[in-house]
């Protein structure tokens, strides 16, 4: 009996480490590519791995195209909205948190009501808004929609609601103001909150699509997701070029997922059991 | 009594002006346009709305438009195909990693990689790893071909002929219509899956041991745990995450964009692509005939919500 418990656990160990294998190998054939020599791709049989380093294909792809225009562009996108995100899903959720005022219940639900529009509705009126307001191709476009985003209000509500009062409560005593209580006092506490919020957005940032395809249409004004994606065929016969312009856009996701993975994960769980 | 403040409105200034801006007087235009044939070119006014009115034309258009018909169909083909293949995975991925071991940690982390990395990444990555050629998918299915082959030819056998395609050639996956959307499957799983994983992760920690130790001093054995104690006790997450793998997977966009951009043949055209060629992709813009679409999308997942809520009453176990 408990020689066969032992084989079925190295059988399931074997099964989910050859899983993960499945989970690497297109990146490391990513790296791989990115190394190779340009004209070596198609070369039968495959090389696993090239024998002779070719680091060009790096700055051949800082040179096709405005690469680093579009790291810049991804880092401003997902930084700018990170900070936006945080702001402002940080003060209506300390308001609901700690404030009691008419309808605010109602409010809430209607903020919480707005998770279930898919973004696909809102895509074609706000591009011709972004137009009207002559926002079209700048980084305002790019960001400022994110002003208002549910998940960042229920968590930081949530966070707030768990914090003891008495810090605050002896606050109102000294006389502050609920502004000076939030920012001096609350928003501090608020840290791990913040991190999660905080991973959780410039990772959605840096990843974004849809909207930066729609918004930005010239050259200089692309992130990396749109550049890459929209000048694929600049490198048509170039798999080198492409794969080193990858390698180096899934760096900064990566890091950061690796860095604050408790944080990520932390804000995915409660972003779907909840949400 | 505790102290509340009053007056949130310099807190709620940020907030409520994006909501108003970006979220509620768009969805109220968007429903608007869903009515007007609007090309995009001149400014959006009353007065234009007014013009360009043609009530349920746009809706009676989908019924008729075989590309529409099209895209619908492979939609739902695709999260047919994807999700339960999707969920089915995860579930055995976060049995397996639910134990204790050392080192168990890092292969969830494995897991979780692709989830990190942009759709656009995963969809250009796996353009060159489908590569029919020198692709590493086609170049472990040759070798298993011909594995398969030598072990016909060892029992002197003339090797049935899917295993010679096998061997010789292998699915043409991207370039080929009958296999395009199977390729986009496939990577959609394969990015997909960490995230599943992790939700049911959660489920599962959340369950009390008690009951799984009760079960076992009742002799029960490990299938019949799963089957009798963990299943239920899963199922609120398991609805969940289903619903949230189908609203995900009708939405698909970034993917089908840069792994077929909808080809070959239409074959992997999808609702979202097919939304935003209409409205933004090819000349002339049809934005009102795109809100339609957005709208019937809107329908289609807010039904599949409802339904969701309606079957969780009759098949998921409440803890009280």
């Amino acid at each position: 009996m408990k020689l066969w418990t032992k084989l079925w656990d190295a059988v399931v160990f074997l099964l989910l480490l050859l899983g993960g294998l499945t989970m690497i190998v297109p990146f490391l054939w990513m790296v791989s590519t990115s190394l190779k020599a340009p004209g070596t791709v198609f070369d039968l049989p495959v090389q696993l791995w090239p024998s002779e380093l070719h680091w060009e294909n790096y700055s051949r792809v800082l040179t096709t195209v405005p690469f680093g225009r579009w790291y810049l562009n991804s880092l401003i996108l997902a930084l700018g909205l990170t900070l936006l995100n945080l702001t402002s899903g940080a003060m209506a959720g300390y308001a609901f948190a700690r404030f009691r005022f008419r309808g605010q219940a109602l409010l809430f639900l209607l903020f919480l009501a707005t998770l279930m529009i898919p973004v696909h509705v809102l895509i074609i009126p706000l591009f011709i808004l972004m137009r009207n307001l002559g926002w079209v191709d700048t980084y305002y476009a790019l960001i400022l929609p994110g002003l208002f985003d549910a998940f960042a209000i229920f968590l930081m509500r949530q966070h707030f609601l768990q914090l003891p009062r008495e810090l605050e409560e002896a606050a109102i005593v000294d006389g502050a103001t609920p502004w000076q209580i939030y920012w001096k006092v609350a928003l501090p506490l608020a840290a791990p909150a913040l991190a999660t919020l905080g991973t959780f957005t410039f990772l959605a940032g840096w990843n974004s699509f849809l909207w930066p395809l729609i918004v930005t249409n010239s050259l200089e004004m692309r992130p990396l997701t749109v550049g890459l994606a929209v000048f694929q065929g600049q490198f048509s016969t170039e798999w080198t070029v492409l794969m080193a312009g990858l390698t180096l856009g899934t760096l900064p996701p990566i890091l950061v997922f690796l860095l604050a993975q408790r944080y990520f994960i932390q804000g995915l769980t409660l972003g779907s059991l909840k949400g | 009594m505790r102290a509340y403040f009053r007056f949130p409105i310099l807190f709620l200034l940020p907030s409520l002006a994006g909501f108003l801006a970006f979220n509620l007087g768009p969805i109220l235009v968007s429903f608007l346009l869903s009515f007007v044939s609007y090309d995009g070119l001149e400014p959006l006014t009353l007065k234009t709305l007014r013009e360009h009115w043609v009530g349920l034309a746009n809706y009676h258009r989908l019924l008729e438009d075989p590309s529409f018909h099209r895209a619908f169909w492979n939609t739902f083909l695709y999260v047919g195909v994807a999700v339960p293949l999707e969920i089915l995975l995860a579930l055995l991925l976060a049995l397996g990693l639910n134990r204790p071991w050392r080192g168990v940690r890092i292969l969830r982390t494995l897991y979780l990689l692709p989830t990190v990395t942009s759709v656009v990444a995963v969809g250009l990555l796996w353009r060159w790893v489908l590569n029919p050629t020198v692709g590493p998918v086609n170049l472990f299915l040759r070798y298993l071909g011909q594995q398969l082959e030598g072990l016909w030819h060892r029992f002197g056998a003339e090797a049935p002929s899917w295993v010679v395609w096998l061997a010789r050639e292998g699915p043409g996956w991207l370039a080929d219509p009958g296999w395009a959307l199977w390729g986009v499957i496939l990577a959609s799983v394969w990015a997909g899956v960490g995230l599943r994983m992790l939700i049911f992760l959660a489920g599962l920690q959340n369950i009390n041991r008690e009951y799984l130790e009760a079960a076992s001093l009742d002799g029960a054995s490990s299938f019949q745990r799963f089957l009798y104690v963990v299943l239920p006790l899963l199922s609120p997450t398991l609805f969940l995450n289903t619903l949230l793998a189908m609203i995900g997977g009708f939405q698909v966009f970034g993917l089908v964009y840069t792994m077929t951009g909808g080809g070959p043949l239409d074959s992997t055209n999808v609702l979202m692509l097919y939304l935003y060629r209409k409205a933004f992709g090819t000349f002339p813009f049809e934005m009102g005939y795109a809100s339609a679409i957005a709208w019937v999308l809107f329908l289609l997942l807010f039904t599949l919500t409802y339904l969701q809520w309606v079957l969780r009453r009759r098949w998921v176990l409440e803890e009280a």
